[in-house]
């Protein structure tokens, strides 16, 4: 009965100011569902209870409550009632739109941008949202970085916005490293980011400033974009950004936290990893419902793709949904990465299986978000004055089996599906001309073709017998529409001589109908007598996998070893500081500093970890001035001056080669932006603090600092370029100048306005520009500058350039030609940051030679060894020796080469470099003498606690070992037919080497 | 008695240009010398004494003849020449100028082409790399699934022809990729699968061709018109699948490296497997089949996060341990071609990681002229074998050691160098400002 009721109608609730196309319509809007169970929000219900709508909203709802005369009635006696499901991402496909005069000069800027605008949904679409409930999406755009705003919509034809400007989305996306658009590097996406958060409060506050002193100040145009982005930022709504790794969401939550920001975050699944870190914030979480599909470990040598934190994974990343539960942070759910939407709802029973309540389910698709989306008052629960969104079901939504019947969307009925769906399978009693039969319907598995699209037993061919003694008829050309049933059979067992077609309805377990022989008809009757059992369901169970830190092989799974004191007995130390190489002596450190140094040391029995040295050596923690380890990003390449981009926003603490390189006596590195440009981006000085999150790598004592870059790669000489200015040393120089000269103008202007107190209420102020400030901050000598460079004539060139400005640089790096201008670089006082031995890569290193580093060091230049790739930072101390090699300099100097004097170089002297009292704990214990290639790291220590020894990571590679096997073990066993997520495999990463250019693209291979 | 001045090299006369040596006209005697024989034992106060770019004699006393040249020579060590068993050296000069280099014949089949007569002898790379005590090298062809063949050089001659010890020294192949990216959207598994599949049915086709146009080459066929025409492909091939030459397959990952043994076998091919990366994982393949393997590069990162981070420099010991017979080189795209002459830091990390040292001078000597079919010539110190070794003061796996002198069949090198040269230079430049005493 509840099919015959249908809509024609489109336009019920919007075309009050259309005209009408043809005659009036005027549908009924007055409903009320009876005897059904209804869920009046997350744990709260009704049993037999009477829903009433109308004109769109919810009017009654109780058990006892008089059915209004005008409403008609539904009786739902069996069925399940829900407030109406939020799809809480569904992107819409945009096309490039014109822009306008008025747009940002970014494209990937466009926050004035409506998704609504471009909204459609196909019949397909909108039928598989409905099957699984939704009644309404959360519509965002599609392109850009600021992509622009999002709507809540219903989800029928009408579209009907229940909100708009809900928020402003945002994705971390760059252009391809070879497009001429900036950015296209992470760092540069984030930098975009920050500058236009900025660019947006001061045009807010300039066009005040305007409006009220329209004659004290020249006009600014008009720009929408960063009204936009204002008004979402003064009005606290959401910023939502897309995530596809836990490292993006903090990287969000750190954008959000300087700005002030609402944040939101589409999730990316690996919440679990960094959970504390992310909820600090209490962000809202839109959660694709979405699992990792199983590795393909199959073939043991494509298991070797996979790196163990991918395994682990797959096993724990539905556990995710219920730790951001249990972490308080709320969230909601989309169906939108989903493949197959019916595999939303076994998902969804997946993550109940494992400990996520059911309230808490239905809450993320109905409460949560309208909460978030400032809706609670009309949306997500069935009470009255609630928009009449609701789904009816013929069972627990929370059970897959159960199916979607009909929704409601506004007062509108949409008609899914039969509230019961029939299965014959099983056997039956059939009653025919009084005689009784048998007859087995069954599906079989035979012959079966490829994959079903949708589940795998609708699709296998229903077939059918009727037993007779030990005889059986096959049942022929079985059909089944809706609830009737047609098939044939020859009639000669059930002692009619004649084919019978027999035609009969479906209620329940019985079948009533008549078969008909061309001349009579029988009427005939079935009973279900046996029926298919369901089969058990295996539950969903929780990993029981730990976390570590980071993620993955090697990462920690327990506190660190940090007494409050160390000492060191009887070991050989090499100072690098004024005390020299001393023999037989104790070190002893507290507290995470260097307490004392001397020939006999004791201490109270039991207030130190006492080490044993005998024949062993001490060193101080090696420092590596030039490394591109430990970060998803490292150039941005799309224009010459990218001041504003830095390395610190983009640090990646799981990259392995932190771990290795501490198992090679690196405490510290320096991770400079790349050399794409003459004026790169800001650095980072990094300690080697495996396992701690990307913030807490930051060495806070390093000053800040920045790249440059000259010669062949800045000029693009060696690949082919976009055609970028400058292509020529000549171009280079001038770009440099051009940026100084800027940055005066840019400081004068902003010391002129601050100087004038008065006038400030009424002149507009100087915008804030990230790439000037660091610029400035250059000049006035606050901020490091590390210049890539090769040749001479270049390296003259730019100290002449700081000079002229009046500033020091910091460090040439590789400066393989250093050796010729040495006196240049002393008299201007640059340290210079070379490798050993490198040569011959190209044509500017055609002089390079291995006495560099010697000879500099020979002319008062302060000069240190560094790597510029993963592997040789695992061996500074063998390259150091290589000054002695080549040049013939003494040990205890070439040491000095990776320790004290990177750490001058790096402004980190004071507290780094060397062992004196009262410096860091960073130090490195060797079982042989310190620059031998024949020696080994024993231990490896940062601020007094053990970042790395012989013994731990011998435990942790056993650890890792069975975990890795056991893990493809479970893999192997479990079956499942869930379609998810592809885990592109990770186990082999590209490294760092030595060009300075490395693609962003090629270093995550997470994503 | 003459003593030789043991100076590194003391003038400027040689600008860039180092000049070959000399043929040796007279025997030459060193006495008292640390001979490392590598096919016997370290012998301690020695005498060697060769003739005719040939060793004569290793004896505790030798008594010279009187027009022998002697030099004394006590504590000074006498090593074999290294030998670089796989590098670009002579094809190429600057990486990133593509003017300068020669190794990359455009196609995916050049078996005819041939590195030793595109070997610059005139090359900077080639002075830099003996100075550290490298005097042979394999130069190779590196790209497409065939490369060419690759030539066995000694680092001292006018000519090409003059410093050729072995051509071909083999036929190389890259084996193609096995590597399954499933991130490819253009192509799913199958698909590369399929890919792969083809390009070795291609090297089987080419087996195949060559066989039989041998075949027909030599068929006593009288007819003009039925005779074979010119293939200079196949006829290049026919030395390695026909008369068993060598062929060495460039693979790292496991997968290639059974694929390659396989179709080795297959074809009945004498080969050895180039790089081999995922040796460690399964080291009784090469011992099963008796497959020789240059490693390239101990001092690289490990291929996958999770493996044991030090696994590439404990490699060799895992090798040897196995019973593989294996010699260690570099890899000529990192860190690029410049650096052979880091080929000893290479064996000196694998014997911190349990590479006993013998062996790891060995494999940079005896072992890889036994892979690459010169140990009747090189590789260690023998009578009979040529006099191409180097002295130097300390031992030769010393991470400081400085050949100071240096033969190659007799012939005493200059081991000046551009770097050395431009050192000198600029060392003057800071003598006039006042900076440097010396």
């Amino acid at each position: 009965m509840t099919r015959t009721i249908l809509f024609f109608s489109s336009a019920i609730l919007i075309s009050q100011t259309e005209p009408v196309k043809d005659i009036h319509q005027n549908n009924p809007r007055v409903w009320a569902l009876t005897n059904a169970m209804i869920h009046t929000e997350p744990g709260d219900s009704i049993k037999d209870a009477t829903l009433v709508i109308r004109d769109g909203k919810i009017d009654k709802i109780g058990r006892y409550i008089q059915i209004p005369l005008d409403a008609y009635e539904i009786d739902m006696e069996g069925a399940h009632i829900y407030s109406g499901f939020i799809d809480a991402w569904s992107q819409v496909k945009q096309d490039e739109k014109t822009t306008s005069p008025d747009s940002h000069w970014n494209k990937k800027i466009r926050p004035e941008y409506r998704a609504k605008d471009d909204a459609k949904f196909k019949d397909k679409e909108l039928r598989a949202l409905h099957e699984i409930g939704m009644t309404a999406a959360h519509i965002v755009p599609e392109k850009g970085i600021f992509k622009g705003k999002s709507d809540l919509i219903n989800l029928d034809e009408e579209m009907l916005s229940l909100s708009k400007n809900i928020s402003q989305v945002i994705e971390f996306k760059a252009s391809r490293w070879s497009e001429r658009g900036y950015p296209n590097s992470l760092l540069g996406v984030i930098a975009v980011i920050r500058q236009t958060m900025l660019d947006a409060e001061w045009y807010d506050n300039s066009m005040r400033i305007l409006k009220k002193y329209p004659q004290e100040n020249e006009p600014i145009p008009i720009n929408n974009p960063l009204q936009e982005i204002a008004d979402f930022k003064i009005n606290q709504r959401p910023m939502l950004f897309m995530t596809k790794e836990e490292h993006a969401a903090m990287r969000a939550l750190s954008i959000c936290k300087e700005f002030n920001l609402n944040p939101w975050l589409l999730a990316s699944g690996y919440e679990y990893r960094r959970i504390r870190e992310i909820k600090e914030q209490g962000p809202f979480i839109i959660i694709p419902l979405d699992f990792p599909e199983k590795p393909k470990v199959n073939d043991p040598y494509i298991a070797m793709q996979y790196s163990n934190e991918q395994l682990k994974h797959w096993d724990m990343a539905p556990d995710n949904i219920k730790k951001l539960f249990d972490a308080g942070i709320r969230f909601s759910f989309t169906s939108s990465t989903l493949k197959k939407k019916p595999d939303f709802r076994k998902n969804l029973q997946k993550i109940i299986d494992r400990g996520l309540p059911q309230d808490v389910a239905l809450a993320a698709l109905t409460t949560y978000p309208a909460k978030a989306m400032g809706l609670e008052k009309i949306l997500g629960k069935i009470q009255p004055g609630y928009i009449a969104n609701l789904v009816v079901t013929d069972g627990n939504y929370f059970n897959p089996k159960s199916r979607v019947t009909s929704l409601w969307i506004s007062g509108k009925k949409h008609f899914i599906s039969d509230r019961h769906k029939i299965n014959l399978v099983g056997n039956w009693d059939m009653q025919i001309k009084n005689n009784s039969y048998e007859i087995e319907f069954t599906r079989p598995k035979s012959g079966q073709k490829g994959k079903s699209s949708k589940s795998a037993i609708s699709k296998r061919k229903l077939e059918g017998k009727i037993h007779i003694e030990n005889e059986s008829i096959t049942l022929k050309e079985i059909k089944l529409y809706d609830q009737n049933i047609e098939f044939s059979v020859d009639g000669t067992l059930l002692e009619i001589n004649a084919t019978l077609a027999f035609k009969g309805m479906i209620v329940k377990d019985k079948i009533t109908g008549t078969a008909y022989d061309g001349a009579n008809k029988y009427d005939f009757n079935a009973k279900r007598t046996l029926k298919l059992k369901d089969k058990s369901r295996q539950k969903a169970v929780n990993s029981e996998l730990a976390l570590y830190y980071p993620e993955g092989v090697y990462g920690l799974d327990r506190d660190l070893l940090s007494p409050n004191a160390v000492l060191i007995d009887n070991a050989t130390i090499w100072t690098c500081g004024p005390m020299g190489i001393v023999e037989d002596w104790d070190i002893l450190f507290v507290n995470g500093k260097i307490d004392k140094i001397a020939p006999d040391i004791s201490v109270p029995m039991g207030s130190a970890l006492i080490i044993d040295a005998t024949g062993k050596y001490v060193t101080p923690g090696l420092i590596d001035c030039h490394s591109h380890s430990a970060a998803s990003s490292i150039n941005e390449g799309a224009q010459a001056v990218t001041a504003e981009v830095r390395i610190r926003d983009v640090l990646y603490s799981d990259d392995i080669n932190i771990y290795r390189q501490l198992g090679g006596g690196l405490t510290i590195a320096n991770i400079l932006h790349g050399s794409a440009n003459p004026i790169g981006g800001q650095n980072a000085v990094i300690k080697l603090k495996w396992g701690s999150k990307p913030n807490d790598l930051i060495y806070k004592n390093a000053p800040q600092g920045i790249k440059f870059a000259l010669g062949e790669n800045v000029k693009q000489a060696n690949w082919v370029g976009n055609g970028r200015y400058p292509q020529t040393r000549m171009g280079v120089e001038q770009v440099i100048r051009d940026a100084f000269r800027a940055a005066q103008d840019y400081r004068h202007r902003h010391k002129t306005y601050n100087r004038n107190s008065k006038a400030k209420k009424k002149i507009i102020p100087p915008r804030i520009d990230l790439e000037l400030e660091a610029l400035a901050e250059i000049l006035e000598g606050t901020r490091l500058l590390h210049c890539h460079s090769y040749r001479q004539d270049e390296i003259w060139m730019l100290t002449r350039i700081a000079e002229d400005f009046g500033f020091k640089i910091a460090t040439f790096q590789h400066v393989l030609e250093g050796y010729k201008v040495a006196e240049r670089i002393a008299e201007h006082g640059a340290g210079a940051s070379t490798f050993s031995d490198w040569w011959q890569y190209k044509y500017e290193v055609i002089d390079a030679i291995p006495y560099n580093g010697t000879l500099m060091a020979n002319n008062n230049v302060l000069v240190s060894f560094n790597s510029d790739d993963a592997e040789l930072a695992r061996r500074l101390n063998t390259e150091a020796m290589k000054a002695v090699k080549y040049g013939g300099l003494s040990e205890e100097e070439a040491l000095k080469f990776v320790t004290i004097n990177p750490a001058k170089q790096l402004g980190i002297d004071q507290w780094v470099g060397s062992l004196e009292e009262g410096k860091d704990a960073d130090f490195v214990i060797w079982d042989g003498p310190p620059l031998s290639i024949y020696s080994k790291v024993q231990e490896t220590w940062i601020e007094g606690t053990r970042y790395w020894s012989v013994d731990e990571n011998k435990r942790l590679e056993e650890r890792d070992k069975l975990e890795r096997e056991s893990l493809i073990q479970k893999i192997l066993s479990t079956s499942s037919k869930l379609s998810g997520k592809v885990m592109k495999p990770n186990s082999e990463t590209p490294n760092h080497n030595h060009n300075c250019r490395i693609d962003d693209y090629q270093l995550m291979g997470n994503q | 008695m003459r003593f030789f001045s043991l100076i590194v090299f003391s003038s400027l006369l040689f600008s860039n240009n180092q000049i070959p040596g000399m043929d040796q006209k007279r025997p030459i005697l060193l006495k008292g010398g640390i001979l490392h024989t590598v096919s016997g034992d370290i012998l301690e106060e020695y005498d060697i004494l060769f003739a005719e770019g040939r060793i004569v004699t290793i004896d505790m006393q030798i008594q010279p003849s009187p027009e022998t040249d002697v030099y004394e020579i006590y504590g000074k060590h006498v090593v074999p020449g290294f030998i670089a068993a796989y590098t670009r050296i002579g094809l190429t000069e600057i990486s990133a100028v593509k003017q300068t280099n020669d190794h990359s014949e455009i196609g995916e089949i050049n078996p005819n082409v041939r590195a030793n007569v595109a070997y610059n002898p005139d090359s900077d790379l080639i002075p830099v790399t003996r100075s550290n005590g490298v005097l042979i090298v394999n130069s190779t062809p590196s790209s497409g699934r065939i490369p060419g063949q690759s030539s066995i050089m000694e680092l001292d001659g006018w000519t090409w022809e003059d410093a050729t010890i072995k051509h071909p020294a083999a036929l190389n192949i890259n084996w193609p990729s096995m590597y399954i990216d499933y991130s490819d959207k253009k192509n799913n598994e199958k698909k590369q699968r399929d890919e792969y599949n083809k390009k070795v049915r291609e090297l089987d086709e080419l087996v195949l061709n060559v066989r039989a146009y041998y075949h027909r080459k030599n068929a006593k066929e009288r007819k003009a018109e039925h005779k074979q025409k010119t293939d200079l492909r196949l006829e290049s091939m026919i030395p390695f699948i026909i008369h068993n030459e060598p062929v060495h397959i460039k693979a790292n990952d496991i997968r290639q490296i059974e694929a390659a043994i396989d179709w080795s076998k297959k074809h009945k091919l004498d080969i050895t497997i180039i790089g081999a990366r995922d040796a460690w994982i399964n080291p009784e393949l090469f011992v099963k089949n008796n497959v020789p393997v240059i490693i390239l590069g101990v001092q690289v990162t490990p291929r996958r996060r999770f493996e044991p981070i030090h696994i590439t420099y404990k490699m060799p010991a895992i090798l040897f341990e196995a019973g593989v017979h294996f010699c260690i080189s570099l890899d000529p795209g990192y860190p690029m071609d410049g650096h052979v002459r880091t080929l000893p830091d290479e064996v000196m990390r694998a014997v911190t990681w349990g590479l006993p040292k013998n062996q790891a001078l060995k494999s940079i000597t005896l072992s890889a002229a036994e892979i690459l079919g010169i140990d009747d010539r090189v590789g260690s110190l023998e009578p009979g074998k040529d006099a191409t070794f180097f002295i130097s003061n300390s031992e030769p796996l010393t991470q400081t050691t400085n050949p100071v002198k240096a033969f190659i069949q007799g012939r005493e090198l200059d081991l000046s160098d551009r770097q050395k040269n431009l050192w000198e230079k600029y060392k003057e430049k800071y003598r006039r400002l006042g900076n440097l005493d010396d």
